[in-house]
């Protein structure tokens, strides 16, 4: 393997001094679960590995006034035994337990699978569902960013060589509180997803009031289909609206054929995982 | 490259080693402290076989850096029997023939005792499903998950 120097910086501040002064000559990692097949494939090859892992201020979940805050050091497995997230954000307990193995999931990270930037990243797409905004400092700046406007591109996001994700957050509501994730793979473990899908939704008296739609693997990023999202906001449901949607979602996507599945059958098979997510939360 | 000192306990016991910030936690494990009964097997942590328990908890110890276990506890195959007393899922896999080649055999005893822990009623479904990251080449599946079964259903996790 490569040779690299690796420092593990102990506070936040320490870790933002060493991002301002080595830029793109560091990574950080965390779980090590990308990056170290990644050096050893020879995709990149960092002079310096900024281990996070010992920073305290960026684990934990916790409730911030009527919002959640995920620190980015949360691993898979910690989702997965979390009540709060359980009982409020479902549908990122579901994804959790869909996520690689158990092995991978108690060292891989919910920041270290969003920066990834995989079209396939499972934790990215319950989080869309659920309006999650990255909060980012460096040095120079702070801000927030939505996660919808967060992915570039396969492997690209906006964040600058000096920045890092300190913090994940989304808000306590009802629609929140309905969702359902699906993910369409080869088999069971560690299979990287062909198709997965997440839903969420509030319903009064058989209308759709509010609803987001998320999906991976069907375009260079993982998408919201606003599309059909606005086209279902406000309607009475019954099964000629729901036949509709589905035809809309294959149309809204945006695949590629790859080793994992064609074009045609990520369009056909998305509108069949919206049906199904759907129909279990109505 | 400048070696660094680490710290740790292995199986019971207290070592100091020297490591590079490349080296990988499974080749210090076989290489240096001669535990050969972890395996190297994908390398890109797909397979399970080179399972540890760190802390307590299953870990992939080809995807860690030898460095970041400085402080901390690790647990191999080696460090299950007490003496020459077998541990009971060390037996269970003996008794059912969960064992064919033998080398997913290590990964999926330490990760078997941790659902164990966990879980200890598990059922079938819950086995199989624990133990999705762990491979078994020689496909042995229907035996290492009924000698995990007789394990939870005499209630010997430990």
């Amino acid at each position: 393997m490569n040779q690299f120097k690796y420092i593990s910086p102990k506070t936040k501040e320490e870790a933002l001094e060493i991002l301002q002064e080595k830029k793109s000559d560091a990574c950080i990692v965390a779980g090590c679960s990308n990056v170290l097949p990644n050096i050893r494939n020879k995709k990149i090859n960092p002079k310096l590995l900024v281990d996070i892992v010992n920073i305290e201020q960026l684990k934990g979940i916790y409730r911030k006034e009527d919002k959640i805050f995920l620190g980015p050091l949360t691993t898979i497995n910690e989702l997965i035994y979390s009540e709060v997230i359980f009982k409020e954000y479902n549908v990122l307990t579901q994804a959790a337990e869909q996520f690689a193995d158990p092995l991978v999931r108690n060292t891989a990270t919910i920041g270290g699978n969003l920066v990834t930037a995989s079209p396939a990243a499972d934790m990215a797409v319950p989080l869309l569902t659920l309006g999650a905004v990255i909060k980012i400092e460096s040095i120079r700046q702070k801000r927030e960013v939505k996660l919808k406007e967060f992915f570039l591109g396969p492997g690209k996001t906006v964040l600058q060589d000096d920045e890092m994700i300190v913090g994940i957050e989304f808000e306590q509501s009802d629609i929140n509180k309905n969702g359902y994730f699906v993910k369409l793979g080869k088999r069971k473990a560690m299979a990287i997803a062909i198709v997965s899908l997440a839903l969420n939704l509030e319903i009064k008296r058989n209308k759709i009031i509010q609803i987001r739609i998320a999906l991976g693997s069907v375009a260079p990023i993982p998408i919201r289909l606003t599309v059909v999202e606005e086209f279902l906001k406000n309607k009475e449901i019954n099964n000629k609206l729901v036949e509709e949607a589905v035809s809309k979602v294959g149309e809204e996507v945006n695949p590629i054929s790859d080793i994992r599945a064609s074009e045609e059958y990520r369009r056909y098979i998305s509108g069949i995982l919206f049906k199904r997510a759907f129909n279990k939360l109505t | 490259m400048k070696k660094i000192e680490i710290e740790f306990t292995i199986n019971g016991k207290k070592r100091k080693i020297f490591v590079k910030p490349n080296d990988l936690l499974i080749n210090i494990i076989r290489n240096d402290l001669y535990l050969t009964g972890s395996k190297y097997g994908c390398g890109i942590g797909e397979c399970g076989a080179c399972t540890v328990l760190l802390n307590g908890e299953p870990v992939l110890s080809c995807l860690t850096l030898a460095l970041t276990i400085d402080g901390k506890e690790i647990t191999t195959i080696e460090g299950l029997a007490k003496g020459d007393e077998l541990h009971p899922m060390q037996k269970a896999f003996l008794k059912n023939g969960a064992v064919q080649c033998g080398f997913c055999t290590p990964g999926m005893i330490l990760t078997a005792t941790v659902l164990l822990r966990e879980n200890s009623n598990a059922t079938e479904d819950e086995i199989r499903d624990y133990m999705r990251g762990n491979l078994c080449r020689c496909t042995g599946y229907v035996q290492i998950v009924k000698a995990i079964e007789e394990c939870a259903s005499e209630g010997k996790t430990s």
